[in-house]
């Protein structure tokens, strides 16, 4: 092997190890969390995005990503219905719960009926939902919940599964408005009210005519709400790029203590390299490079181990995962980055070694 | 014959603390091209002070150095490593080898150092060759004897052809065959390639292969 920068990380495999473990975690790190984000915001975009209204009426302060109130009364689905250029209405509850094992799960709570004709949804096993009964997706279905078995939903309530529906459309479980209110105590209140019209091109017409008919309520074009599900989650922006920073800091800090005992332990060496000629330019850059493998070897790993972790995660949870080019780039500009600028100061370090105390260092 | 090392009344006083310690005092010498030169002495009396002054290793505290026309001591740090790397080959007693590369390993970095796109294994393989080093161009340093492991520093020295070869004790660690191997080699790329030696030694012996003798005591030329 005549490539001193191979040689070398060969020569301490288990302090390479570390040292690519260290960047590798910081990239795991980052793909992970922010496939996290995305993941889960795609997979809310595409359930939403099954919703045919056009038009969602609330109250002015509900969230309806992560709304778990209802205060909105059903009053209004008749007088919505009577509205021209309305072809539905449907009311939903839409509610928000610590799930048993990690994170928060959903539950909606429709008039099946006119719920599940809106929005194009069937039922491709079992029936609709009677009180004590749930329907949900294939993708829920899919983890162990067949029709007739049973589901806990806000933790200790046990649902039987009367039915799966499909497309997947807003939460994963759907119950009767009638069981969610029960539930809550929120007699004739719903979170939320579709409203489907009878021509899109007219929706804002449609919307400024229910404005007009009932002020001070909350209408939203259901696109908008589509547009902004990434954005509408506090902070989420700030939290990643923090972690994005951290993840480089990380990377940059692994790197620094493996190459300043890396340059201790070789003071001789380098001295060596200083009596044959090379110069402050070329000890600096042998090190980076040593440096720079071992960051992109980390990356590799960083990679392999965010797509191991992100799939068991899912299988364990059902978090979904979704890894971006973007993200992924970012993240091997952090280890590289972080990698080469860790480097630097052992670098320049060994670099300024004075030959003959390096050549007489024991 | 030309002068290719020229010092004039070199002085290097080491600072020890608050203590200065003076290494030398004042010396001046003048090598010629091709001259295979012996620097004897005790312990401690500077020989390699004066070597490392030579090689531009250190700077000296007061005088003057020129190689090969170049005046060492006018120079920066960085125009000094460039001085070394083209026109001065070290050989230590301790062979300084890289451990973790081969004898080609070793050699080939020498050359990627020097630069000049100096990938050369002819020459590479004719120094090996004339080293008897051929059939352990793939060792590493530690699967190699200690003779053999100097004369892989002596091919390293010489392998990018520098008009100087510096050596601190070449025989220092060597048993009495291999150092009078080593020597040999010594002489033959002396007299083949006419590059100018200057050998620190302790040993008579190797001090004869040369073709003069240099004396040093307490700093001074004697």
């Amino acid at each position: 092997m005549d490539s001193l920068v191979v040689s070398n990380i060969r020569q301490r495999p288990l302090r390479s190890a570390i040292s690519i473990l260290g960047v590798a975690l910081g990239v795991a790190l980052v793909m992970l969390f922010t496939g996290l984000a995305r993941g889960m915001s795609d997979d809310l975009q595409k359930r939403s995005s099954n919703v045919s209204a056009e038009i969602i009426f609330t109250r002015p302060g509900s969230t309806q990503i992560i709304a778990s109130s209802a205060n909105v009364s059903t009053k209004y689905v008749p007088l919505l219905q009577a509205i021209d250029g309305v072809e539905s209405v449907t009311p939903v509850i839409r509610y928000v719960y610590p799930s048993g094992s990690f994170g928060f799960d959903q539950v909606e709570g429709v008039e099946w009926d006119s719920f599940s004709k809106m929005n194009n949804i069937r039922l491709i096993q079992g029936h609709a939902p009677s009180p004590d009964e749930v329907v949900i997706d294939e993708t829920k279905a899919s983890r162990n919940h067949p029709v007739g078995s049973t589901l806990k939903v806000f933790g200790d309530r046990v649902y039987r599964v009367a039915g799966i529906y499909a497309p997947e459309s807003g939460a994963r479980v759907k119950m009767t408005l009638a069981s969610l209110q029960d539930e809550l105590q929120a007699p004739n209140k719903c979170t939320l009210i579709y409203v489907k019209v009878k021509n899109p091109s007219e929706q804002l017409l449609v919307a400024k005519r229910i404005n007009e008919a009932l002020p001070g309520n909350k209408i939203q074009p259901t696109r908008e709400l589509f547009a902004t599900i990434e954005s509408s989650i506090p902070g989420l922006t700030i939290f990643l790029r923090m972690l994005v920073g951290l993840a480089a800091i990380v990377s940059a800090l692994v790197i620094m203590l493996a190459m300043h005992t890396t340059i201790t332990e070789r003071t001789r060496e380098i001295g060596i390299l200083k009596a044959m000629g090379a110069s402050r330019l070329y000890i600096i850059g042998e090190i980076e490079r040593e440096a720079l493998l071992i960051s992109f070897l980390g990356l590799l790993v960083g990679f392999a181990l965010a797509g191991i972790a992100g799939f068991g995660i899912h299988k364990a949870t059902g978090l979904i995962f979704e890894f971006g080019a973007r993200w992924g780039l970012t993240a091997a500009a952090i280890g590289l980055l972080g990698g080469a600028l860790g480097a630097f100061y052992p670098a320049a370090r060994a670099a300024n070694l004075d030959p003959v105390n390096a050549l007489a260092y024991e | 014959m030309a002068t290719i090392v020229k010092a004039d009344n070199l002085e290097k006083v080491y600072r020890i603390g608050k203590v200065d310690v003076p290494a030398l005092r004042g010396v001046s010498l003048a090598v010629q091209e091709g001259e295979f030169v012996a620097v004897m002495g005790p312990s401690g009396c500077g020989k390699s002070t004066m070597l490392h002054l030579l090689g531009g290793l250190l700077t000296p505290t007061k005088g003057r150095i020129l190689v090969d026309g170049e005046n060492l001591t006018a120079v920066s740090d960085a125009k000094r490593t460039d001085i070394r790397r083209r026109k001065i080959g070290f050989v230590f007693q301790r062979f300084n080898l890289f451990p973790t590369l081969t004898a080609e390993g070793n050699l080939r970095l020498a050359e990627r150092i020097h630069g000049n796109g100096a990938d050369d294994p002819d020459r590479r393989h004719e120094i090996l060759r004339m080293l008897h080093l051929e059939d352990k161009m793939h060792h590493k340093p530690l699967e190699l004897s200690g003779g053999e492991q100097q004369r892989v520093a002596l091919a390293r020295a010489v392998v990018n052809r520098p008009a100087i070869v510096l050596a601190d004790e070449p025989t220092g660690n060597l048993d009495s065959e291999n150092s009078e191997l080593v020597l040999k080699m010594f002489r033959e790329l002396n007299d083949r390639f006419n590059q100018t030696i200057i050998m620190i030694t302790h040993n008579p012996e190797a001090a004869a292969a040369c073709q003069r003798i240099i004396q040093m005591r307490d700093g001074h030329i004697v």
